[in-house]
């Protein structure tokens, strides 16, 4: 008779083998045979003969035996696949439905996990955007491997550092360019600001660039055509121009027909050829425009020791880039015969080539992002440690419900699948809240852009930047699988722990549940500890990022950045004779005085703390000269009158400038107080004569030192070096910095000083307006953008941290009601219990400071070089931390202790 | 005679449903009950069989004849059941309906 039944869905519950291949074809083959042999028996027994049995048999198959067999086997597995598919299908859905119950059933619990993981997972993804654009993604260009970035090497000479990021100069590059065989494709680029006259007078930026700038990124316009590939072989080529996407849709309604138009670029025409691809802004990061450098300045292009410009290649695909870097030592040797520097003393130059990949961020900008990157997973970490805990909690809870499931048959995998898919649903739920935060994030992150990317990207490429940092796909890769692995793994642990004693010591409570209790217990304080070992590490490195941003804002700069407005004019080239500059320099400053509210107005060159602009040689008329590596290097600037009282800079000795320094008349200077102790110790600088390698004060005797003015500094962690200030009316410029200061709220004051110059100068581009607290604030961009995530960080690693020391007591107090009762029945006072109770979370606390003080120690290492006048392991900075933590440490003990406190002992010895 | 397209499932189906059975026993019904009219070939059976189980419109189970021979035994599963009566509603109205056709006379 049969034996017994059982439905497909029970055999799975047991964890009955699945079936192979050979195994269900070996029933398919039993079946057959069975069936063939029941007939036989029957026919036989009717009186057939057996041989005629067999042949009846075989004729009532309908086919041949073969063929019946494959057709057979191919159903039947089809069936299997069919059916297991959709077991496994109903199975999920089934623990899916479990686990949400489940979770339903604890709405404290969930909503807990739930935002603890969004916070982590949330501000891991928004790192990882910035990180995943601004480091790690290719460069949207052709192969980008290929592309190399190529500058020149400068010696060291003398105390003077040379730089292997030297610019290119155009006889120098035209001698690699004639000469290379490493490279299929080079050209130069170098970002400009060009003024736009047909049409709206409008200033914007621009490149310099190769013929086969476009091609060597693999690129090509939309519409129109690319520069012919000899367009830059010589001096004087055609003068045509590639416009971005931007400015055809501003200026020409994106209008196809432009081509063959004339476009006046600083007052010369070129033929508009083509138009760049979308979104395409240059190297340099901001171009809307593209002009072929053989039409930029003669002298610029014929003189060897002008170096102004940068050199991208993209490398022969058989050339590797060491053989690339050999070639460009070769070259620089034959550049420095070539064009040898008589200034260095003769010292060789040479070349030097990195993978463009390579120069897209600053150092210090990769640097920062790479340590928020990690501080940011340690948050995650304390996270998953606190969901770990709670888990472990919910887990140890749930014992006797996992021991009945086990009891009535499901195996230990099963239960385990069925915990692992609750904890896998939570993080995943945590992951999609996650995603809020990471936009949030982001979004926040691409406005920190420009004052950090324009402050350190003077070695670097523009056109990877903070804007790019959205949340794309990749990261919501990124978050998606960072959510599935907390689920699997932090689900997996205390699910494999929960199961893994045997049915009936679980099933019977009381005696043996308590060593359950005990060693779950003990895992959530090795939780603990760890959590706060790790919240300590983050609080040690916001908290030396911040004391290192305190030291920094509390530098004294030199200088007074309240209440000034500053803004770009450029007199176009053409727009004013150099000897009617300075008339106008007189007008402008008139006007900007006659605005109400104006105490101050004075044009300089260069705002103070923008790293300085420009440096050049001192000598002094009359003496010998000393070699190269002795000679002096100042700073130049250039002021008009009121520039030091517009600033607040005080003159120390002799005079200011003044009106009566004019153009034609005695040149005259001032130096800075750094300088005049630099240049002549222990003398009276005033009335001494040098001559400055820049602004025409190189000429004849020189110019005087008329006075001395305080030092203010260019970078904020370094003092000033020696500066000399030449008057305006008497070195005219052509790019001018308009600084007013005034008693009203100067960003206000904005729309009457745009008033004011358009009065005098009409079309004059002015451009670039901001105070001049913001300019200044760009110097420490980006010390407040490091310190204050780093800081955000640390608070919410405190947080959790504080929760989780909170969830362990709270656990602690409760399955200690009892005793914590018979005490108090004894006469034990409740302040003692409270002390009792705290005293072991300080405990807990104490241990984890001392692993964390450790782990800080080595791991803010690598934050030494943000640091600004602070060691790593400065000890102010550790002293705090740790009262912070003992202080949250204590808050979070201290609310279990205090219901501890109130137990009625007459109860608590009721309970069980 | 061979069978109507979808009519093998039915029989098949009412076949198992007073008790399991394995092949040969619902052939040697079929037959039977049809007084030999009915003659399904093996392998056409067992095809049906797997499609049914794929369905879940029948399960099966390993079992032992009563001469003590091994056999897969088929059962109907609830769904099968519920099929059994749609389909058979459809097939009798369906051959009612053939019947009434041929059956007409002139008028």
């Amino acid at each position: 008779m049969i034996r017994f039944l059982l439905r497909p869905g029970v055999r799975r519950l047991f964890r009955l083998p699945l079936r192979t291949t050979t195994a269900i074809r070996d029933d398919v083959d039993d079946e057959l045979a069975s069936l063939l042999a029941s007939r036989i028996e029957h026919l036989v027994a009717r009186g057939m003969s057996p041989a005629d049995a067999r042949a009846e048999s075989l004729r009532r198959l309908g086919a041949n035996l073969d063929d019946v067999r494959l057709q057979l086997h191919q159903s039947a597995e089809h069936r299997e696949r069919h059916m297991r598919f959709h077991e496994h299908v109903e199975t999920l859905a089934q623990d899916l439905r479990y686990a949400a119950r489940g979770l339903a059933r604890r709405p404290a619990f969930t909503a807990v996990a739930v935002l603890t993981l969004a916070i982590g997972i949330g501000a891991t993804t928004a790192i990882f955007s910035a990180v995943n654009v601004l480091i790690l993604r290719p460069l949207p260009y052709a192969s980008p491997g290929e592309l190399m970035k190529l500058s020149l090497v400068t010696p060291t000479v003398g105390g003077r550092p040379g730089t292997d990021q030297m610019s290119w100069s155009y006889p120098k590059y035209t001698l690699f360019r004639d000469s290379q065989q490493s490279f299929s494709d080079v050209a130069p680029f170098d970002g400009e600001p060009f003024v736009l006259t047909s049409g709206d007078v409008e200033r914007v930026n621009g490149e310099f660039v190769g013929a086969t700038y476009l091609r060597t990124l693999g690129l090509r316009p939309i519409v129109g055509r690319d520069f012919d590939r000899a367009a830059d072989a010589h001096v004087g080529g055609p003068m045509e121009v590639i416009i971005g996407t931007s400015l055809w849709e501003r200026r020409f309604n994106a209008d196809p027909s432009v081509i063959g138009r004339i476009l006046v670029v600083d007052r010369q025409s070129y033929t508009i050829i083509g138009i760049a691809p979308r979104g395409f802004k240059g190297l340099s990061g901001h171009a809307e425009l593209w002009l072929p450098i053989t039409a930029s300045l003669a002298e610029q292009l014929t003189q060897a020791q002008s170096h102004w410009f940068n050199v991208v290649a993209r490398r022969k695909p058989s050339v590797s880039a060491t053989q690339a870097e050999a070639a460009m030592i070769t070259f620089g040797k034959r550049m420095s015969e070539t064009y040898p520097d008589n200034f260095a003393g003769k010292a060789a130059w040479s070349a030097h080539s990195i993978p463009l990949d390579e120069a897209r961020v600053a150092p210090v900008v990769k640097r920062s992002l790479l340590i928020l990157f990690g501080a940011v997973g340690f948050v995650l970490l304390i996270a998953c440690v606190n969901v770990a805990n709670l888990q472990l909690g919910r887990a140890s809870n749930r014992r006797r419900e996992i021991a009945v499931r086990m009891a009535i048959g499901a195996g230990r995998a099963r239960v385990v699948r069925l915990l692992v898919t609750e904890s896998v649903l939570l993080a995943l739920i945590g992951g999609a809240v996650a995603l809020v935060i990471a936009w949030i994030g982001t979004r926040a992150l691409s406005a920190v852009n420009p004052q950090i990317t324009a402050r350190v990207g003077r070695a670097t490429i523009g056109s990877v930047d903070f804007a790019a940092i959205r949340l794309d796909w990749t990261a919501l890769a990124f978050a998606f699988g960072v959510a599935l692995a907390i689920g699997v793994l932090f689900g997996l642990a205390p699910a494999l722990q929960a199961t893994r004693s045997t049915v009936s010591n679980a099933l019977k409570e009381g005696a043996d549940s308590k060593t359950g209790v005990a060693h779950a217990f003990s895992g959530r304080r090795f939780l603990v500890v760890v959590e706060v070992a790790l919240a300590l590490v983050l609080l040690a490195g916001s908290g030396l990022m911040i004391r290192s941003l305190t030291k920094m804002l509390a530098i004294d700069t030199g200088f007074d950045p309240s209440h000034v407005l500053t803004l770009r004019l450029t007199v176009p080239e053409g727009g004013l004779g150099r000897d009617s500059l300075p008339g106008f320099y007189t007008q402008l400053v008139d006007r900007l005085h006659a605005i109400p509210g104006v105490t101050n107005a004075s044009l300089g060159f260069c705002p103070p703390l923008s790293g300085g602009c420009n440096k050049t040689l001192v000598t002094f008329p009359g003496q010998p000269e000393p070699d190269f590596a002795h000679r002096p290097l100042t700073g130049v600037f250039w002021a008009s009158p009121e520039y030091f009282s517009t600033l607040r800079i005080p003159l120390k000795r002799g005079r200011m400038i003044t009106d009566a320094d004019r153009f034609g008349g005695p040149k005259v200077l001032l130096i800075n107080e750094a300088g005049a102790r630099a240049l002549w110790p222990n003398e009276n600088p005033v009335g001494k004569r040098v001559k400055i390698g820049q602004g025409g004060f190189s000429d004849g005797d020189g110019a005087e030192v008329v006075g001395v003015v305080g030092d203010s500094r260019q970078f904020v962690d370094s003092a000033a070096g020696t500066e000399v200030y030449l008057p305006y009316a008497q070195s005219p410029r052509s790019g001018i910095l308009i600084f007013v200061r005034s008693m009203r709220d100067v960003a206000s004051l904005g729309p009457e000083v745009r008033r004011a110059i358009h009065d005098v100068a009409p079309s004059f581009p002015v451009y670039d307006m901001q105070t001049m607290s913001a300019r200044a604030a760009g110097a420490t961009a980006q010390a407040r953008f490091s310190a204050s995530l780093l800081g955000l960080f640390a608070l919410t690693a405190l947080s959790l941290a504080g929760v989780g020391i909170y969830g362990v007591m709270a656990l602690a107090v409760a399955a200690r009601t009892r005793e914590i009762g018979i005490r108090i029945a004894l006469g034990a006072d409740r302040g003692r219990v409270q002390r009792l109770v705290v005293g072991e979370g300080v405990a807990l606390a104490s241990l984890g400071t001392i692993v964390g003080v450790g782990g800080a120690l080595g791991a803010t290492r690598v934050m030494r070089s943000l640091l600004f006048d602070l060691t790593p392991s400065d000890p102010i900075t550790y002293v705090t931390i740790v009262a912070v933590l003992g202080a949250a440490a204590i808050v979070a003990s201290w609310i279990p202790a205090r219901r501890a406190s109130r137990v009625d002992p007459v109860v608590a010895l009721r309970i069980e | 005679m061979a069978l109507l397209k979808g009519t093998l499932d039915v029989l098949v189906l009412k076949t198992l449903s007073w008790t399991p059975m394995h092949a040969f026993e619902i052939t040697t019904w079929l037959e039977d009950q049809s007084s030999g009219r009915l003659v399904v070939e093996d392998a056409a059976l067992l095809q049906a069989l797997h499609r049914m189980e794929e369905r879940k419109l029948i399960a099966a189970e390993w079992g032992v004849t009563k001469n003590g021979r091994r056999a897969r035994y088929y059962r109907l599963t609830p769904s099968g059941r519920g099929h059994l009566r749609a389909e058979s509603d459809r097939l009798v109205d369906h051959f009612d309906a053939l019947t009434t056709v041929l059956a007409a006379k002139k008028a």
